[in-house]
């Protein structure tokens, strides 16, 4: 609701590998300033726990040491390996952050210097008492963009904290709205990420959305993206567009990869959720829609 | 009762022409405050000399594009600059604020330009919207606001700030 001072502030830095931008609306000033600056400093925080590229981050850790020792990681990270883990469970295996190790020999992640084992799957992480993790075999795992969508969730949460009433947190696509007013957000076109294909409207809800237009590479004469089916290997092709909206974008994000790889079969699983689903074609035009009941008590990996 | 999800598409004859997509987060006098709040600011514009400039790209392996840099000092130690990256799709003016020691105080997007197409001021297009939430008191705007869709990619920032990171080494640092 606009009341005649209410106001906006909208902030934007280079985070999670992407733009990271929040915006915070209400009636007093100092309120937004201080709810902005706790919300950027939740998303530096995931930044530094679960970076790929940051050898300190616990996902570093994991990476060098969970095999053959197991590694304590902070809880944050903890949460995000326990909801990696219910999606792939639920997917059978779809969803697998696991898959880093072929992200990786096609480029689109740095290499590694230690070797995965070529069957590692995410059967292979053990999730054990007091946030300690284990790997059966070595293996590289990356949270990408799980992560992100945590990171969406806790900035939202601290805004919520320091009595921000309405705002909206974007990570490079991956968003959540908050508050009284609803949101029109645009979606890029599937096949020109430098268009816009059309929008919904959003509120009090979070919304991802996966393609693989920026990141298309040639590969044996056809181009691939880094979106990838757990149980084959294989890399998504087409140049479809999966949006999500759900109540945590934790979760919108993981079902996006989800429906890409399952596309109209992942209904149960997005009503199971309360998700909504739209998917673009490459000429933009949606080809299936998923509604959900409206349900507020929409489950989430954390219940 | 189901969910108020409901995607409206655009027409495709409104994908042709192209216009840009640009937010303005802060003007200079504000991202000083956002990165040192309470703080006064002198300015102190570089101009680099062609040996300046080889060092530095030496220093940091990215391409110096402005010999000129725009830096202001910042009261009780640190600096304040603002930088410009270009990338495929975007242009981005940025501001840094460093410590005393050199080392990166924060970041914050100044000017984020991307090209997208022209529909967006369609106003027939933007019409669909009214209404069709029955709480929604938020007034359409004519702009993107919130795009969701892949990630754009902040490698030219994170190249950017590796290079201001040289310039402070070489042309600051006392």
């Amino acid at each position: 609701m606009r009341s005649r001072s209410s106001s906006e502030i909208r902030r934007c830095r280079p985070l999670l590998g992407t733009f990271v931008e929040i915006a915070a609306s209400g009636t007093n000033p100092a309120d937004l300033e201080r709810g902005i600056a706790a919300a950027f400093a939740s998303v530096e925080k995931v930044h530094r726990l679960m970076s790929y590229h940051d050898p300190r981050s616990d996902l570093s850790r994991l990476n060098r040491e969970a095999f053959p020792k197991s590694v304590i990681v902070h809880p944050w990270t903890w949460r995000v390996l326990e909801a990696a883990q219910q999606f792939a469970r639920e997917s059978d295996g779809i969803f697998d952050i696991t898959m880093a190790r072929l992200l990786a020999s096609r480029g689109y992640l740095p290499r590694c210097e230690y070797r995965p084992h070529n069957a590692a799957t995410w059967r292979d992480i053990f999730l054990r008492k007091n946030c300690r993790i284990f790997f059966r075999r070595p293996m590289i795992v990356d949270l990408g963009g799980i992560a992100k969508g945590f990171a969406v969730d806790r900035a939202v949460e601290a805004l919520k904290d320091n009595g921000v009433v309405a705002g909206i947190v974007n990570a490079g696509g991956d968003l959540r709205t908050f508050g009284h007013a609803s949101q029109v957000i645009h979606v890029r076109h599937p096949a020109e990420p430098t268009r816009i294909a059309g929008a919904v409207r959003l509120r009090d809800r979070a919304m991802a959305t996966s393609g693989i237009y920026f990141e298309r590479r040639k590969h044996r004469r056809n181009y691939v993206g880094p979106l990838l089916d757990g149980r084959s290997g294989r890399f998504g092709q087409e140049l479809i567009s999966v949006s999500v909206a759900a109540a945590e974008c934790i979760v919108a994000d993981a079902l996006t990869k989800i429906v890409f790889s399952l596309r109209e079969k992942a209904a149960g699983l997005l009503a199971h959720y309360h998700a909504d689903a739209l998917l673009l074609e490459r000429d933009g035009t949606p080809s299936w829609m998923f509604r959900s009941s409206c349900d507020t008590r929409a489950r989430t990996p954390f219940d | 009762m189901k969910s108020e999800f409901v995607f409206i598409a655009l027409p495709a004859s409104a994908l042709i022409a192209s216009s840009a997509f640009a937010v303005q987060y802060l003007n200079v006098e504000q991202a000083q405050k956002a990165i040192f709040p309470s703080k006064s600011f002198t300015a102190a514009p570089v101009k680099l000399t062609s040996v300046q400039r080889k060092a530095i790209e030496q220093a940091c392996g990215v391409r110096v594009l402005n010999g000129e840099q725009r830096v202001w000092r910042v009261s009780g130690g640190g600096w304040f600059i603002v930088d410009e990256v270009v990338g495929k799709h975007e242009f981005i003016t940025y501001a840094v604020g460093l410590n005393t020691d050199g080392s990166v105080k924060q970041i914050e997007i100044m000017d984020y330009r991307e090209t997208y197409g022209d529909q967006i001021r369609d106003q027939k297009w933007h019409a669909q919207f009214v209404g069709k939430t029955s709480k929604s008191t938020l007034k359409l705007d004519s702009d993107i606001k919130n795009i969701s869709g892949a990630t754009l990619s902040c490698r030219h920032i994170t190249d950017g700030v590796k290079r201001l990171l040289a310039f402070y080494e070489i042309a600051l640092k006392q």
